[in-house]
């Protein structure tokens, strides 16, 4: 799973050795040790906040995904078993990759977004990006395109947009996207292959 | 076989441009780094831990309560249903041995007064009321 521009393997790294490691807290906190949980939050709280951030813009969108995350790992850490699992980063990912897509199919079912979204100057934008599509501008850095990108993807389902965040954005591979999402690989393919048709045909509606 | 050409070719640059917008929508770091170095984060997870505790033993509550009543409604059942069979049968024998065709028809006398003294066991006869209301003409002529 990729990190991203942060990096959080190297945060892990650099803890101390003599630190005692997560499944130790887990332990102390499945027996009621509120400082081992917090110690926990504090070691992971980075990690969930940028998965949130990948799904959502807004701050309080984000810090409530970390919150529902952390909350729920709380009364799940019965369930945390250091051999089914490669580490509690891992369990807890899954968790808030879980938490995101609940939110994204929330959002979805409370508020389908309106055609009129998409400006007549999103549109000459999305016409000028793809005749120009060879020449590479800083196309994912401009605000226009991170809103437009914001409205078109609201149009996706809530498992499209899951699906085609984590292969282009997190650079997730099939295999990895199942383990997360708990998907067999056959139907993760099969989703990225249906999500890239929507998107496709989203865009070509406005151009 | 140049438009399916020509269709591959525009999907192509679609999904290209597809996955850049995607890209631009996830670019969202900052926001995350916010989020993560917030103060008071812990505080306010710690205090939705402790209302979702008490939501989640408000309903462990009712859930052994509807449990308890639950099993608790075939045996309040079956109780209901034996004290109204021992109802019916106490009532039936009460009305056979109470309303019997001899208290109402016996050959000593008419079954008025049987049936009003119906739960005596000797009821009184017809000779009986007539010798008492003898009785009281003759008191109340000798006053």
């Amino acid at each position: 799973m990729a990190d991203g521009p942060y990096s959080i393997k190297e945060e892990e790294q650099a803890r101390s050795q003599t630190e005692p490691p997560d499944v130790e807290l887990v332990a102390h906190a499945r027996q009621g040790d509120e400082s081992a949980f917090e110690e926990l939050f504090n070691r992971h709280r980075r990690r969930v906040s940028m998965i949130a951030s990948r799904f959502f813009r807004q701050r309080e969108q984000v810090e409530e995904i970390v919150q529902e995350s952390f909350t729920k790992a709380y009364f799940a850490l019965g369930d945390f078993s250091n051999e089914q699992d490669a580490s509690f980063a891992a369990w807890i990912s899954r968790i808030a990759y879980n938490s995101c897509y609940d939110e994204l199919r929330r959002q979805k079912r409370r508020h389908e977004s309106a055609l009129t979204d998409v400006s007549e100057e999103d549109t000459t934008w999305l016409e000028e990006n793809l005749r120009a599509e060879g020449a590479e501008g800083d196309v994912e850095g401009s605000a226009v395109a991170r809103d437009l990108a914001e409205k078109l993807l609201a149009r996706l389902s809530a498992e499209d947009r899951m699906v085609l965040v984590m292969l282009d954005a997190e650079g997730m591979s099939v295999s990895e996207i199942a383990d997360v999402t708990g998907w067999s690989v056959s139907k993760v393919k099969v989703r990225a292959h249906r999500a890239r048709a929507s998107l496709r045909r989203v865009l070509k509606r406005f151009l | 076989m140049t438009g399916h050409k020509k269709e591959h070719g525009m999907n192509e640059r679609l999904d290209r441009l597809g996955s850049k917008l995607v890209r631009a929508a996830a670019r969202n770091e900052e926001t995350g780094e916010a989020v993560a170095s917030s103060s008071f984060l812990y505080t306010r997870l710690r205090a939705r831990i402790n209302s979702e505790s008490a939501r989640r033993e408000e309903r462990e509550r009712w859930r052994a309560l509807f449990g308890v009543v639950w099993r608790a409604v075939p045996a309040m059942a079956l109780v209901a249903l034996l004290a109204f069979v021992l109802f019916l049968s106490a009532a039936f024998t009460r009305s056979v041995e109470s309303y019997s065709a001899e208290a109402l028809f016996g050959e000593r006398d008419a079954g008025v007064e049987r049936v009003v003294f119906a739960t005596d066991r000797q009821p009184l006869s017809s000779d009986d009321v007539l010798a008492t209301i003898l009785n009281d003409e003759e008191r109340g002529n000798l006053r």
